[in-house]
Order: C-alpha cells, then structure tokens, then sequence
C-alpha cells in the first residue's frame, strides 16, 4: 500500500530529486520548503515518513524534529535525516537542547550524510518503511 | 527591554567571518537564540552571457561553497543549542537582504563593509543607505577592531553614542538602554559644527558648551538610572572625523547611531554621517532607523 512520504528541504533541486525517488518506490511524495511549512504538513496530511533536512529558513529540521518527537501526534512517524550536517552535530544539538530543559529524544530512524544517491536514499526509505 | 532573539547575518565571507559572530554571541544575554545566514550570488556572477546563457552551473557552484561555510559554522552554533537558519540566494544584497530580515522577521541586521565602488553608489546609492530606507531594523555593520583596540571581542561591551538630539538619536538611547548586563560602559557623544561657533563671543561659546553638557548629561543620567555607566563628552568639528577620534580616544567598542532615513537625494550626492561611519570608520557601527511612524 503506497505511503506518504514528506520531504522537508528549502532546495527545490533536492525535493525533486527524493520526490522522484518515492515515486519510483511506489510511494506518494509531499513536498515542504522550510520547518514551519513541514510542520503545517505534518499536522494536515499526517505523512507515514518524513525525510527531513536541517539547514533550513524560518525553522531548522534540528527544531522541527524535536517539535515532532514531543508532540504525541507526530512522536510515532518515522524521520530520516538528510542533511549536509554531521549525525554527531545533530545529536550534540539535541543534547544541547535538553540540557536547557527539554525533554530527552529518541534519534533519528536514519541519518544519511548528502548529497544521497539513489539506492542510499531508496534502501532507506525502504527499510525504515517496513520497520514500520 | 531590547530583545535581539533573532539576528540576519549577511556573509561574503571574506569581510565578515566566523570570529565576528563569535563576537557578537554575547548577545545571548538578550536573547538571541537564533541566527539566520544569508549568502547573497551576486547576479552578474551567473548573469546571461551571448553564447552562454544563464549560468546555471556557476550558480550552483557558487551556492555549494556558500552552504559548505555555512554548514561548519551552523554546527558550532546548534550544537550550543542555537537555531540556526540558512538563505542562499541570488539577487543583490538590499534586495535580498530585505526580503530575508522581512520573511525571517529578524531584530538586527549584521553586514559587513559594503565593498561597491564610488560610481556605482553614484548611480544606484549606497547599500548602507538603500537598507536604512528599506527596513527599521538596526543595522550592524560589523569591521575588525583596530589593532590598539583594547576591547576586540564584544562588539556591545563599550559603545560610543553619538547624538544630535534628534528623535532617531533618542531611539538610539532608548535602544541601548535596553541592553543593560550586556553593555559595560558608554560614552556619548555630541558633535557641535565649528561653523555654528564661529560667530560667536567666548561667552557664547561658553553658554554652548554648557547647554550641550548638561544636556549630554542628562542622557548619561537616564543610562544610570538603568545602571548603565555613561560618560558625556562635548567634541567640536566634523561629525565623521571627531566621531571617529572620540571612538579611539575612549576606546569604543562599536559606534552607535540614529538614523532619520531621509534626504535619500541629497544623501546619494553629498553622503550622510551614518553612511559614511557605516562605510569608512574602522569602528563597527550600529545604525539604529527610525521607527515606522516617526
């Protein structure tokens, strides 16, 4: 059964490239610019995957992940990193983050360093939706 | 309270980089919590050539190198716990400046000197001045200190205050009162024209300097009151030169100014004393616009 699959990035070059990518996987590709437009989806379209870049306008995907992942709505949808910052930035942010008061998150079900090629990218999604 | 919790920093990398935001990450203690990157690709640099097109590979080429600056100093910050914002686009820096401090809804605006030729300015106007009509966001345009500068890392630490008494030199003020626990120690200044003095008898030269003292006064009473140190001092001459003298006898940190935003055609022409502190001062300077209604 084709699942929704949300890909947050400010590149349009990159979101029509994973796009592509679910596509080929039989699944359904929604796109969002920024954080704040990625968590509008989230809340609207309730994606089965999120793909999620960090470096990002108005709201970076470190801060949209961490809204995501103590939201109770949204704590459960799987997420892949795909971003040009490292995992062991992302996760000393996180730190960063609950050591001023937030709460502790789980990591990412994948991190993929960019640029991703196809099978990277498609293995991935794969795998991350079938663990689900 | 002045909050600062959002900060546009306009990087070309070569005049403002990563040691200017270090110096500018005090400004915690009023907030800031979130830098926004803008990288602007200058359009001629990718413009359509006869035979060539649209450059669309050096475009790419260009946004690449920006985002791998970008991505080393974003990781420093996140991983303090800041937020962090990226913009790389194609355009000319008022423009897309603008549009990135107006979409991000940031609190102050750091560039570093503008770099544009004096024909150009002629034609079009300066950048410095085209931001200052465009936004009433402050605007830092940020330098490295001269070298006998005691105070290098804290661009807030020791500001020099100029003021003419104007409504937009009270802004000013009232800006820097707001950062009371950032700011150590201000100095301000008023500038006097020596023109204005000329015609006057040595009493009324003395009758100036005490009316503009106790005025200068007076602000620095406000800045006690909040429990920011103020010195006044009274300097007579060219605004821009004793500004800049003033900077380095007291050792400022940054200049600090009010900007009215008018006179946009006698400005192109003639240059104004934001514009050319913004532009030829060694001193970083802040340039506090006027609020919209004003």
């Amino acid at each position: 059964m084709p699942k929704k699959v949300l890909i947050v990035d400010d590149d349009p070059d990159v979101r029509l490239f994973n796009s592509s990518v679910v596509q080929e996987l039989d699944h359904i590709p929604l796109e969002a610019s920024n954080g704040e437009e990625g968590q509008q989806m989230v809340d609207r379209e309730k994606p089965d995957l999120i793909i999620l870049d960090v470096m990002m306008p108005l709201q970076s995907g470190i801060r949209l992940y961490r809204a995501l992942k103590t939201d109770s709505t949204s704590a459960d949808i799987p997420v892949i990193i795909l971003s040009g910052i490292t995992q062991h930035s992302f996760m000393k942010s996180q730190e960063a983050l609950t050591a001023f008061g937030g709460s502790d998150i789980p990591a990412p079900e994948a991190y993929i360093e960019k640029p991703a090629d196809f099978e990277t990218l498609s293995m991935h999604i794969e795998k991350v939706i079938r663990r689900e | 309270m002045t909050t600062i919790k959002k900060m546009l920093f306009a990087s070309k990398f070569q005049e403002l980089t990563f040691d200017a935001l270090e110096s500018l990450l005090d400004l915690r203690a009023a907030g800031l919590d979130h830098v926004v990157f803008l990288y602007v690709v200058e359009r001629d640099k990718v413009a359509m050539h006869r035979g060539v097109g649209y450059q669309k590979n050096e475009e790419v080429k260009l946004k690449e190198v920006a985002n791998i600056h970008f991505i080393e100093w974003a990781e420093q910050l996140f991983e303090q716990g800041m937020e962090v914002g990226v913009h790389i686009v194609v355009g000319t820096l008022v423009q897309q400046v603008t549009r990135a401090a107006g979409m991000e809804k940031v609190d102050l605006i750091v560039i570093g000197r503008p770099t544009r030729g004096l024909w150009e300015q002629l034609v079009s106007g300066s950048d410095i001045s085209a931001l200052i009509r465009r936004t009433n966001v402050p605007i830092l345009v940020h330098k490295q200190l001269p070298s006998e500068s005691v105070e290098k890392a804290h661009a807030f630490k020791r500001p020099l205050l100029t003021t003419d008494w104007s409504p937009a030199a009270d802004r000013a003020q009232e800006y820097l009162m707001g950062l009371k626990g950032l700011v150590d120690e201000i100095n301000v200044i008023h500038v006097g024209k020596e023109k204005a003095l000329n015609s006057l008898s040595a009493m009324e030269v003395q009758g100036y300097r005490n009316t503009h003292r106790k005025k200068l006064q007076a602000v620095c009473d406000a800045f006690g009151n909040v429990g920011i140190q103020a010195r006044p001092h009274l300097y007579v001459g060219d605004p821009y030169q004793e500004i800049e003298r003033a900077a380095r006898e007291w050792r400022a940190s940054m200049i600090v100014m009010g900007c009215s935003g008018k006179g946009s055609w006698r400005e192109r022409i003639i240059g104004s004393v934001p514009r050319f502190l913004a532009e030829k001062s060694d001193f970083s300077t802040l340039i506090v616009p006027r609020k919209q209604a004003e």
